[in-house]
């Protein structure tokens, strides 16, 4: 006997579904739990329900506030010049169009390399006394001396430092996404602005970026939530310090779970953090994404 | 039709097409990108291309320089890798950072941990979702666009929130440090990824292909597997790429999930921070070594890849 249609489909996306509510659903489960129980960091250890007081704990540290606003800083500086970057690619190699093919292909290496090589290389290129970039900034004249700027060392500086990889690695990306929709402009419309007179800014301002925002608007979207995240480049160059100054969201939530060992906190932290995550990504998706409808 | 006939007739060249009288030029030109706005944008004047190559190279070789700093770090001596002043070039040549990191204890297994999680996670991501993407696309049920949204918002969702949760099932199902359950943890990143890449490759697909299959006397199964799965092989591949990188580069369950047992190549790289002090040549050769082979794969695969990332991002 045939199944109707609906039962295929179901059907079809049962595994997958499944998959996900044990391994992610699940977990996420377990973690909500916790949030509401004082938990020793001892297998077996006591487990005591003590309702919203993690929550309360949290709100009230200075460690939770200002990773809070240090990864809202962290993301605007890393997609704010990711943007800037890529857009600029993307308009040189449409400009340059078909002959610069080659080059748009080398230019997409760093997304294949891990974030945690990417932290180390950057932390090797910035690190006090034999990083390469206070030296050649002195060779050059820049700075009286090699280690004026303590790139990874000094906590007024640090947060953009240990930005500098996370851009690097997917400058790329904006770049690859911004061209495919600057391919997609009619060329005529151009043509026509061009005609009626309209300079450079006046054509990018008024009609490139214009026509690129719904493609804008899914690039920052998604490099602006896997940002918020960040946590393998930061860990690897700084750890959080000096003096948590590049302490973002995730770190503080590792150190809480693991190194202080304090599960029911971290938990609520967690739980904070993928709420205020969900917020950003429900208004994203229902006002620009809207997957599988346009489609 | 009767254009590409004409073309072959004279020849083939589309100048010569293009000449013919009763065909205006513009439906010959061959495009050769999708490139629409190959007159629009696209800058004709030579001292503006010249200018714009100059800006090209002068990016290229700031974005390319910190790799390559890195390759030729690897290359230095020990001790020249951490002089003051540091020297772009290495003084002297050498491989000893290369015998150092790889004849370090647990850097082979770790490779060969690495390769193992990432295939597996591979596997598991297309199994899973293929299918997946299929009855989401082909049906437009009401129950797809819920499930998709969802894959879409498990997206969004901090590995670190997860990871320990997730370690502690692990133990449960007495998968501990193995490369099984870090595979089970990257298909949560991957499998997301993957159901939305695979949904936008169906679509292109026209719903005729199977219908004819059916009509035939396949069974909706039947014609998925033999008619529509050969059909988007190729989007299947830039699938597999991903979920493979995505595994293959990941960090933070690696460091939640495995202890010595299954421990991958980024988490090996990472202690050699704290456990051997700073050890940056071989650091630097092992970074090399593990990064290299998935540079060059790209390379090789670039267009799919290009065309895999643009994909959703685009037509969404």
């Amino acid at each position: 006997m045939r199944i109707s249609d609906r039962r295929f489909a179901l059907f079809l996306m049962a595994p997958a579904a499944l998959f996900l509510t044990v391994f992610v659903a699940f977990p996420l489960f377990r973690l909500i739990a916790d949030s509401f129980f004082k938990i020793s960091p001892i297998a077996g250890g006591p487990r005591d329900f003590v309702g919203l007081d993690n929550y309360v704990r949290a709100f009230a540290s200075e460690a939770f506030n200002g990773a809070g606003w240090r990864t809202l800083a962290y993301t605007l500086i890393v997609v704010t010049l990711e943007f800037a970057l890529g857009l600029g690619m993307a308009l040189l190699f449409t400009m340059l169009g078909s002959s610069s093919q080659i080059w748009r292909t080398v230019f997409m290496y760093p997304l294949m390399i891990a974030p945690i090589v990417a932290g180390l290389l950057w932390k090797f290129l910035m690190i006090d006394n034999f990083g390469l970039i206070g030296t050649l900034l002195h060779q050059a004249g820049i700075l009286s001396n090699p280690n004026q700027i303590g790139w990874l060392s000094d906590p007024g500086i640090v947060l953009y430092s240990v930005a500098i990889p996370d851009i690097w690695l997917t400058t790329s990306f904006m770049c690859l996404v911004l061209f495919a929709g600057l391919q997609n402009i009619p060329g005529d419309l151009i043509e026509a602005a061009r005609l009626d007179g309209a300079r450079a800014p006046a054509l990018l301002f008024r009609i490139i970026l214009p026509l690129l925002r719904p493609v804008i608007a899914v690039a920052l979207v998604v490099r602006g939530i896997d940002a918020a995240r960040a946590f393998d480049t930061i860990l690897i160059q700084t750890n959080g310090g000096p003096q948590s100054a590049s302490e973002t969201m995730s770190l503080l939530i590792y150190r809480t779970m693991i190194r202080f060992g304090d599960p029911g906190l971290a938990s609520a932290m967690g739980t904070i953090y993928l709420l205020a995550m969900l917020a950003v990504a429900f208004v994203a998706v229902t006002t620009i994404w809207r997957p599988g409808k346009d489609t | 039709m009767r254009v590409a006939e004409r073309i072959k007739h004279d020849g083939g060249t589309p100048a010569k097409a293009a000449a013919a009288p009763s065909l205006p030029p513009a439906v010959v030109r061959p495009r050769k990108r999708r490139g629409v706005n190959r007159e629009g944008l696209e800058a004709g004047r030579r001292s503006t291309r010249t200018l714009l190559w100059i800006l090209l190279a002068a990016a290229m070789v700031l974005y390319g320089f910190p790799f390559l700093y890195l390759l030729f770090t690897s290359f230095k001596t020990p001790i020249d890798t951490i002089a003051v002043p540091p020297t772009i070039l290495p003084k002297e040549w050498t491989l000893e950072n290369y015998t150092n990191a790889l004849g370090r204890i647990g850097v082979l297994a770790s490779f060969i941990n690495s390769i193992q999680t990432a295939i597996i996670s591979t596997v598991l991501s297309l199994v899973l979702a293929v299918p997946a993407a299929y009855g989401i696309t082909r049906y437009k049920t009401l129950s797809g666009r819920i499930f998709i949204m969802a894959a879409l918002v498990t997206r969004m969702v901090p590995p670190v929130a997860i990871g320990i949760p997730l370690a502690s099932m692990m133990g449960t199902l007495g998968l501990s440090d193995t490369p099984i359950a870090l595979s089970i943890a990257h298909t949560t990143i991957s499998l997301p990824l993957s159901i939305w890449l695979m949904s936008s490759f169906f679509e292109a697909v026209p719903k005729d292909l199977e219908e004819a299959a059916t009509v035939d006397g396949c069974s909706r199964l039947g014609a998925l597997w033999r008619v529509v799965i050969p059909v988007v092989s190729g989007g299947i591949a830039v699938t597999a790429i991903f979920a493979f990188l995505a595994s293959w580069n990941e960090f933070l369950f690696a460091l939640l999930m495995t202890a010595i047992r299954s421990q991958t190549t980024p988490v090996v790289i990472a202690n050699f921070q704290t456990q051997f002090g700073l050890d940056w040549g071989s650091m630097t050769a092992l970074a090399a070594v593990y990064s290299i082979p998935v540079i060059l794969l790209t390379l090789l695969l670039q267009r799919k890849i290009v065309a895999g990332m643009t994909l959703g991002a685009v037509k969404g």
